[in-house]
């Protein structure tokens, strides 16, 4: 009798506790959102400061940031895109080929009611707001950040080399290649075996040779690869490079390893992103390195935007677009200038004590009036993959330039 | 109230059926829906899938730039890693079954890879094979043997040779405590007549050891060949399935398929490719290896 008094009292207390807290859990308001790893650790505490605000800021309200690695977030996207579990704000690139898969998938909220609340294309910039508009039936995702990417070179062994001033075009940036190779200088570091390292210079390539309007229709798969001249050279240059003035081995480093062969100066350049500023930054390098655009010939910069979209299965997408309108807003965006992002997405940042190389960025960015995308946001996934393998063939010399556009196109014509 | 009673042949089924549940609900099931989802188009976000009859299978085979190289990855790894890993492994055991002093030591030592996780295992390596500060290349500049030096990850001529002696070096351990358990288990009064009847060490390894070992070696064998099929974690951590896919195998290619690019439909179909050649590997095998087993009941 008396186990039996205890049971139904521990059963009691276990129902009464589960009621209360479901109760409790109810009348909290928890927002979930999905990123990547950040990369490096000012970002992270940014992070931190800007959701400790909002949540002082909106009492009730918890934010739970999940961060993984960027295979990882993508296979937890695809995981919880049929179930309650996923977030309700998440991370993807802008595009087609990245976020437009989870737009065209309808899993993602369309936002024009929340463009129209807070104003958000008379405050962000006109580029970083376009990939919004690629997607019939309304706005998808807010801008996070917009990036471009140029030429890192290393001032000294420019100098080293003879070369007083970075190229303006591209016969200047192959001449400038030659000295350092002359002076034992390789020009490039790239790390192969993340693809889309390598695949940045094959973009600029492409853009070099083919022009804005031939590229853009190439990657949009409306051109043919397969017969154009221009890809072909573009290939071969590819080609070129890789064999003469890229830091040899390769195609077996990551760019993390890269990166640590241009801070021991062991290459001249390399073709990364307005992120490195931060990065070059922690190594207290700032004043060794200068950025100028990659010589195209098109005045377009190679550039993507960040984006964070809301899931269409979110039951707080109020929520969510307050959440990402306070990251957005003016008093965020001017805290933590330089630190998401050279440049803030939002027109209203003042940027002052910027390091030169930030200032450089601006200059860049307010160069520049349209843009190109890098290849992996441009095609669909498989042929992202495909466009990888040709490439890192061409550089391994499995794949001869000349068969590498008929390649590309076969598989395109081959997709379903 | 009558005991609850069941005849000892019964009772089995009721003990085993917990693990069945279990087994049908987490293994089986998602075979079956693989099989199943082989035959569809999906993309791993949509809610409904499309019924694609053998389209995935035609594109795999005839149309995926990747696949037959896959495939002769994958075959060759496992032919490899089910001869190499596992002779020198026996190796070890036979020389380990001895009275060594330190032999305890020396077992712990060997087997300690196989505990470390292997993405772990392919990040050690991978920074051992960098080309300019790994380990490898640093030593071999101070041997003055420069000319040795090569692109270990990075040259499609050896990269997976590369990544295989990582494997080798992690899986030795696991093969070496099998073969060392069986080789406890072999009868010492079966040795001891055959020495007497003047049979020398090989003799006594031949028709003593190795026969007693057979059970231990089919075990080892089969366990081989399912994860040698089944590879993927080094790969993934140190080549990608790079450079230019040279490396790809085939389970790591099933899950690019489905995982990275969203194509379940065609990721399910080279993963029951990869159980189809499992199933014809192992299977008659298993029956050739236990046959005699069973006739001397």
């Amino acid at each position: 009798m008396r186990f039996k008094q205890v049971v139904n009292r521990a059963l009691s207390a276990l129902v009464l506790s589960t009621v209360v807290g479901g109760a409790v859990a109810a009348s909290a308001q928890d927002l979930k959102i999905w990123t990547l790893t950040f990369d490096s650790d000012e970002v992270y505490s940014a992070w931190t400061e800007i959701i400790k605000a909002f949540e002082a800021a909106n009492p009730g309200v918890k934010v739970d940031l999940v961060r993984r690695s960027t295979d990882e977030h993508k296979a937890a996207l695809r995981v919880a895109a049929r179930s309650d579990q996923g977030p309700d704000v998440f991370f993807m690139w802008a595009g087609q080929g990245l976020g437009g898969e989870f737009v065209k998938a309808g899993l993602s909220k369309p936002l024009d009611e929340y463009y129209k609340k807070y104003g958000w294309d008379s405050r962000l910039t006109r580029t970083s707001l376009a990939p919004s508009k690629i997607y019939p039936g309304g706005r998808h995702g807010v801008p996070y950040t917009f990036h471009g990417q140029a030429l890192y070179y290393n001032k000294a062994l420019f100098a080293k080399a003879g070369i007083s001033a970075p190229p303006a075009t591209y016969e200047e940036l192959k001449a400038d290649a030659a000295k350092l190779k002359a002076a034992g200088i390789p020009a490039f570091t790239f790390g192969g075996s993340v693809n889309w390292h390598l695949m940045r210079l094959m973009d600029n390539l492409l853009e070099t040779k083919c022009g804005a309007e031939k590229h853009d229709a190439l990657k949009a798969m409306k051109a043919n690869w397969g017969t154009d001249p221009a890809v072909t050279e573009s290939f071969r240059e590819l080609h070129t490079w890789t064999a003469n003035y890229v830091l040899t081995p390769f195609l077996g480093i990551d760019q993390a390893q890269s990166f640590n062969l241009f801070m021991a100066n062991r290459a001249a350049m390399m073709l990364e992103g307005d992120w490195l500023v931060n990065q070059l930054r922690e190594q207290k390098r700032l004043n060794d390195f200068a950025i100028a655009p990659f010589p195209t010939g098109t005045n377009r910069l190679y550039s993507f935007a960040e984006y964070y979209y809301v899931s269409k299965q979110s039951k707080v997408p109020d929520l969510a677009a307050r959440f990402l309108d306070y990251l957005q807003s003016d008093a965020v965006q001017q805290k933590y200038v330089g630190i998401l992002g050279s440049m803030s997405v939002n027109t209203h940042v003042k940027y002052s004590n910027s390091d030169p190389l930030e200032d450089k960025w601006r200059e860049i960015f307010a160069k520049y009036n349209q843009t190109f995308v890098n290849g992996d946001q441009g095609f669909p996934l498989d042929v992202t993959t495909e466009y990888f393998r040709i490439i890192n063939g061409v550089a391994g010399n499995t794949i001869a330039p000349e068969s590498a556009g008929k390649t590309l196109q076969a598989f395109i014509n081959n997709r379903k | 109230m009558a005991r609850l009673s069941l005849r000892p042949d019964k009772q089995g089924y009721l003990l085993l059926a917990p693990a069945v549940f279990v087994y049908f609900l987490f293994a089986f099931y998602p075979m079956l829906d693989t099989v199943r989802m082989s035959f569809s188009s999906w993309n791993g976000l949509s809610a409904h899938r499309s019924f694609a009859g053998l389209d995935n299978y035609r594109a795999v085979l005839t149309a995926d730039p990747v696949f037959w190289g896959a495939l002769r990855n994958t075959i060759g790894w496992t032919v490899l890693a089910v001869l190499l890993p596992n002779l020198i492994s026996f190796g070890l055991a036979l020389a380990l079954n001895q009275r060594l002093p330190g032999r305890s030591w020396l077992r712990v030592a060997f087997y300690l890879p196989v505990i470390i996780a292997p993405i772990a295992v392919a990040t050690i390596w991978k920074w051992m094979y960098d080309p300019f500060f790994g380990l490898f290349n640093n030593l071999l500049t101070a041997w003055h043997l420069q000319s040795w030096i090569v692109d270990w990850l990075g040259d499609r001529h050896y990269a997976l040779g590369a990544v295989f002696a990582a494997h080798v070096w992690q899986s030795v351990g696991f093969s070496m405590v099998l073969f060392l358990a069986g080789l406890q288990s072999v009868s010492t009064t079966l040795i001891e007549a055959a020495r007497i009847d003047g049979a020398g060490r090989w003799a006594v390894f031949r028709h003593v050891t190795l026969p007693a070992l057979r059970p231990t070696l089919a075990v080892v064998l089969v366990l081989s060949v399912v994860n040698s099929l089944k590879a993927f974690d080094i790969i993934y951590g140190m080549t990608g399935g790079g450079p230019a896919q040279s490396t790809q195998m085939l389970a790591m290619w099933a899950y690019t398929q489905a995982m990275q690019l969203g194509d379940f439909g065609k990721g399910a179909a080279v993963s029951v490719i990869l159980l189809l050649i499992t199933l014809v590997i192992v299977v008659p095998y298993l029956r050739w290896s236990l046959r005699p087993a069973r006739s001397g009941k």
